[in-house]
């Protein structure tokens, strides 16, 4: 008696957990505490799964969306661009950690932090770089009469 | 349909009516989609062929809840709905921009 060997589908159900590592990992950057981004996960009415990565409060609206139908990977934006599409997920994932809009909250409260710092010292450096060059203007000529 | 979550602890802690509002309300706009969909007899993967989507995916996306209809195509998804496009963008529009819907048409108007 012969067996005939059916290719394993995991077309529809759940995400696998390696699935799951593989996008959380690549993501990681984008969910990271702080950046105000959630994930969630769904599926199609014919049971295709779908995960999303939504965008900080108020909004919550899907960025970057990867689902899965027949073994094939679909990367979308918020906007149903097909931005990649592939049966390697890594591959995938790779590419929506590029596609995540790279101006992250930790980027934003860095430069905020930077400018309130230099806006500071400046406060801080300008009258006494006023008061040096003064001093500079005033002593030249005598310097020069030195000469 | 929503089955798994993860909340940014950072998220959980920030207060404030508008956060929970606009994901409710395209949820509420993905369950009218998908119930004027039935009623045209339409699956996703016929509405997005129609749409010239190529996967069906953002159709689901949409009635999932996690998008919008995006305004460029919200004619012609209205069309294959078998709605009068002005009629769909506004009642979109009620989930949406309900501030904006309000100031436009008033609070009785749906």
């Amino acid at each position: 008696m012969s067996v005939v060997a059916f290719e394993r589908k995991q077309n529809t159900g759940e995400w696998s957990e390696r699935e799951l590592s593989t996008i959380l990992a690549a993501l990681s950057a984008a969910t990271a505490p702080g950046t105000g981004r959630e994930w969630e996960t769904g599926v199609t009415e014919k049971g295709d799964v779908q995960f999303y990565l939504l965008s900080p409060l108020p909004d919550q609206a899907c960025e970057l969306c990867v689902s899965r139908i027949g073994g094939r990977y679909i990367l979308e934006d918020g906007m149903g661009r097909l931005l990649f599409e592939h049966r390697n997920l890594d591959l995938v994932a790779l590419h929506a950690k590029a596609a995540v809009p790279s101006t992250s909250w930790l980027m934003v409260r860095a430069i905020t932090l930077w400018c309130a710092i230099r806006s500071a010292t400046d406060e801080k450096l300008e009258p006494m770089l006023l008061e040096g060059e003064e001093l500079f203007v005033q002593f030249v000529p005598q310097l020069a009469a030195f000469a | 349909m929503k089955r798994g979550k993860h909340q940014d602890v950072f998220t959980e802690r920030l207060p404030g009516k508008a956060v929970p509002e606009a994901k409710q309300l395209r949820k509420l706009a993905g369950d009218w989609l998908k119930l004027r969909r039935a009623d045209a007899e339409l699956s996703q993967a016929d509405l997005a062929a129609r749409l010239g989507l190529k996967y069906y995916t953002f159709i689901s996306q949409v009635e999932n809840g996690f998008s919008r209809v995006p305004t460029e195509i919200m004619g012609a998804w209205a069309n294959e709905l078998g709605i009068e496009q002005s009629a769909f963008a506004k009642h979109l529009l009620m989930y949406y921009e309900p501030e904006l819907h309000r100031l436009l048409f008033g609070a009785e108007s749906k």
